[in-house]
């Protein structure tokens, strides 16, 4: 394979900049956790790939234990989502605007 | 060959994570997320870290993203309504802020003279064994990450194990909540 | 009860009482009186047990009552002979004048407020009889001054009580700055503030004495003594009742002055010890020509107290501080005589205190009247009376040492006598000169008997051979040096001579020009500009007032300037106003919409990239 590591890198942190976009330019919650989770992955790929060329198995593991972690963190979330909806009955981030209140 | 699976799963990665963002509804943006996650994987294969691919595959190609549409389905939200008041201008900021972060990413890693391109190491399929503890060089096997859970990482696998217990009875303690007490308190409100 | 027992029970009688009354008997008159009363009979049992337990040496006790590290400070008793003489003086008196007071203070309003003062004035006065070291004694001397200011500003609905319980509280404190400034240097000088320590030491050194010291030391007798030039205070302290006066002003706060100079007179070298000869003959004499000015039966007596207490300074200073503790205690007795049949006299007369609108009182209050023409005689030290013998003492002092003090004090004798003569020929003979006298009967029974048992006193409390063995063994010693001195016989003679002559001119004097039961002053009639210039008593207030409103107003209002302008202006308002303006900008920050706070979010990150890539 005559890929280098900044090719991996490159693809790495474009995928964390279209996950900041769906953070920054979607109004709907569940879409900007799902970016979330996409920056995420993108820190993933980075890990990996670091992990490979240097040949050391611990950016695995990291990624490893953020896979777990994330699997928790989107089950507490999308909770947390669905408990807001059932309160606020909209989960568009304009409407949940009550700290400007 | 590889170089052009590369390039092939890197485009897949990225326009259908680009689709995610950009498709109004949700759950077209899920589906394509799915597609990016599965391309992840691919890209993980490449790097051969088989492990964490099929990883990817069943934990976030898989669960993560049923749970995410089964959210969506038991929301029903509408598709994003166009904005009350034209939002030009968060958009184009957006927009801005997205086209200057791939600028900086790809001038910065595209540039051999200022990162060094470290060769490929060859990697072997089964690792040494678990005297091996510290440094464990990178294999194929799915065996390193037991020797590494085990022994170096075994304090922040079990903080992991507890973790997981600790969201899975804050997720039924959020919910329960939800249904019974605040309800209550809203409708005598 | 051993005699420390005795000693701490009663310095807490009179607390606990002021305590009861302060907690639960504020609106109960008649009981806190009679509490107040049971309390100053107690501790008074209680000091006689003490005193009469002590024998010949003295009782010393002490407690750590605070220590910071090295320094330590002791809350103790020292009952030595000079502080068994002045308890039992002050636990005796203090009881008469608080049966005097039931009778005097029957029918005030606040009764509960006057009984508890007295308590609290008791307690502190004893405190610093028994103190055994500086720091002890500045504290119960601050209490003294509280206590003060709290009774003379009883009548507080006057203005006359508000301005003079200000006055004596301002004035003293000017004295108590340099005395705590004092008491700081000689802990420095000394390493201990202990008075027996301290004895010791200057024993075995006596080149330890410091002049410096010393001269800090005595301005809080100065203050609290009103000598020279606080002595302001004192003539104002009369707006407060008159068992008050008597109390305080007369018979034991301002002696406090003298006494703690008797206490502390082995740190004073011989040049401050002049100084003080020379204050208290300046005081006798000034005090004695502005008697004269006063038609208030309580401010004569006033000067006449700072007179006496000039006296006693001289004595003091002359290096007799045993015949200054004689004259103290039996001033106390006829001074305290004067002041409560003074305010038996007030009392029968319906509050009426200018002498010229009195007269006759020798009918209508024949007791009074008898007790206190005893009380004037022996203050001019009529051969046989309590006076005679401290002042007789006194001047023969001056006549061994300085004859120009001997002549002033002769001349404050003769003017003593002028004065008190005035005021008892004016105020008791003649006929009535105003409604309130000519209905004025004798007081009743808790007035009179005070009187009687003081005007005993007054008569005999001169004769040291007569007073229980265990006290004044300083007085003997010093009378006893003084017999021995050199030329006393003959200086006894010419005393006996030049003292009786001074009385008998100045009482005769005063009947002959003022006459008996005059109407008006004849000496401001006569001799208008003489009485103004007396009136104007050197024009102390007058000098202090045009300090106070051309140096210190200003001054002030320099101060103040900096501290509205620069600290709340400036620093509290300004720095107030910043953080105000920084959480205005910053609130515009808080918009409650998401997206926005991932721009911030997103700015902040962009920064910390460019500070960690050195682009910053």
């Amino acid at each position: 394979m005559t890929i280098g590591l900044n090719a991996f890198l490159i693809v790495a942190g474009l995928l964390f900049a279209i996950g900041m976009l769906g953070v920054t330019l979607r109004r709907n919650t569940l879409v900007i956790f799902m970016s979330l989770e996409l920056m995420l992955n993108a820190v993933n790929l980075a890990l990996v790939t670091f992990s490979r060329y240097n040949g050391t198995m611990d950016g695995n593991l990291f990624v490893f234990f953020i896979i777990t972690v994330a699997a928790a963190e989107v089950a507490l979330g999308l909770a947390i989502i669905v408990a807001l909806f059932k309160r606020r009955e909209t989960i568009m981030v304009e409407q949940l605007n009550a700290l400007n209140r | 060959m590889a170089d052009l699976l590369f390039y092939l799963f890197a485009a897949i990665t990225l326009i259908s994570a680009l689709a995610m963002v950009l498709l109004p509804n949700a759950v077209n943006g899920a589906m394509c997320m799915i597609v990016s996650f599965l391309g992840t994987a691919a890209l993980f294969v490449l790097l051969d870290a088989y492990f964490l691919a099929i990883l990817q595959v069943l934990v976030y190609a898989g669960a993560v993203m049923v749970l995410f549409l089964f959210i969506i389905m038991l929301l029903n939200v509408d598709e994003e309504a166009p904005r009350a008041k034209p939002a030009k201008l968060s958009i184009f900021a957006a927009l801005s802020g997205f086209t200057i972060l791939s600028v900086l990413v790809v001038s910065l890693f595209n540039n051999p003279s200022a990162l060094p391109e470290p060769p490929v190491i060859e990697v072997a399929e089964n690792p040494l064994g678990p005297s091996a503890a510290n440094g464990i060089p990178f294999t194929t096997s799915a065996k390193s990450f037991g020797y590494s859970l085990f022994t170096k990482y075994m304090l922040p696998f079990q903080v992991t194990g507890f973790l997981l217990l600790a969201a899975m009875v804050g997720v039924i303690v959020v919910s329960k909540r939800m249904t019974e007490t605040t309800v209550k308190t809203e409708q005598s409100d | 009860m051993t005699p420390v027992t005795a000693l701490t029970l009663t310095l807490l009688i009179p607390l606990a009482s002021a305590a009861g009354i302060a907690f639960f008997l504020r609106r109960r008159g008649g009981l806190a009186s009679t509490l107040s009363v049971a309390a100053a009979a107690l501790l008074c049992i209680c000091s006689f047990i003490a005193i009469n337990a002590r024998g010949d040496a003295a009782i010393v006790a002490s407690w750590d009552w605070l220590s910071f590290g090295e320094f330590k400070v002791s809350m103790g008793f020292l009952l030595d002979d000079v502080a068994a003489t002045m308890l039992a003086m002050v636990s005796f008196v203090g009881l008469l004048i608080h049966v005097f007071s039931l009778g005097y203070m029957k029918s005030d309003k606040a009764q509960a407020r006057f009984f508890g003062g007295l308590s609290i004035f008791m307690f502190s006065m004893i405190g610093i009889i028994l103190a055994d070291n500086l720091i002890m004694i500045f504290v119960f001397w601050e209490l003294v001054g509280f206590s003060s200011y709290m009774l003379i500003g009883h009548y507080l609905e006057t203005e006359e009580a508000k301005a003079a319980s200000k006055k004596a509280f301002i004035v003293n404190r000017v004295g108590d700055l340099g005395f705590l400034i004092g008491i700081v240097l000689a802990y420095w000088h000394f390493g201990t503030t202990d008075l027996t320590k301290m004895e010791q030491l200057t024993l075995g050194h006596p080149e330890l004495v410091n002049a410096g010291i010393a001269a800090f030391l005595i301005c809080g007798f100065i203050g609290k003594s009103a000598q020279f030039p606080l002595h302001v205070w004192l003539p104002d302290a009369m707006a407060g009742p008159t068992p008050v006066s008597a109390l305080i002003h007369a018979a034991t706060m301002v002696a406090a002055g003298i006494y703690f100079l008797i206490r502390i007179s082995f740190l004073l070298p011989v040049e401050v010890l002049g100084f003080v000869a020379w204050l208290g003959t300046a005081v006798a004499v000034y005090a004695g020509f502005c008697a004269y000015a006063q038609n208030d039966i309580k401010r004569i007596l006033a000067y006449s107290t700072l007179s006496q207490l000039g006296y006693m300074a001289a004595a003091f200073g002359l290096g007799y501080p045993g015949i200054a503790l004689f004259h103290l205690i039996t001033h106390a007795f006829f001074k305290a005589l004067l002041f409560l049949g003074a305010g038996s006299v007030i009392h029968g007369c319906h509050h009426e205190q200018d002498i010229f609108k009195m007269g006759g009182l020798l009918k209508r209050m024949p007791i009074t009247a008898i007790t206190f023409a005893i009380g004037v005689l022996a203050l001019c030290g009529v051969y046989g009376l309590a006076g005679f013998y401290s002042k007789d003492a006194i001047l023969i002092a001056g006549g061994l040492e300085k004859t120009v003090i001997f002549i002033l004090l002769t001349l404050g004798a003769f003017l003593t006598a002028g004065y008190m003569g005035r005021l008892f020929w004016v105020a008791f003979l003649g006929a009535p000169k105003s409604d309130a006298a000519s209905h004025a009967k004798e007081s009743p029974l808790t007035m009179v008997i005070p009187l009687l048992i003081l005007a005993g006193l007054s008569v005999v409390g001169g004769m040291i051979q007569l007073w229980p063995e265990g006290l004044g063994a300083l007085i003997r010693f010093d009378l006893e040096r003084l017999h021995h001195a050199e030329g006393y016989s003959a200086m006894h003679h010419d005393v006996l001579i030049y003292g009786s002559a001074a009385w008998v001119v100045g009482l005769l004097g005063a009947f002959f020009f003022y006459g008996v039961g005059a109407k008006d002053d004849r000496l401001a009639r006569i001799a208008p500009s003489v009485f103004a210039f007396l009136k104007a008593r050197l024009w102390f207030d007058e000098i202090y007032g045009f300090y106070v409103s051309q140096v210190q107003d200003r001054f002030a209002a320099i101060l103040s300037f900096l501290d509205v302008f620069l600290l709340r202006g400036l620093i509290i308002r300004g720095s107030a106003g910043l953080v105000g303006i920084l959480g205005l900008g910053v609130r515009t920050l808080h918009v409650g919409n998401l997206h926005a706070y991932v721009y911030w979010f997103l700015g902040g990150l962009l920064l910390f990239w460019a500070f960690v890539g050195t682009v910053l």
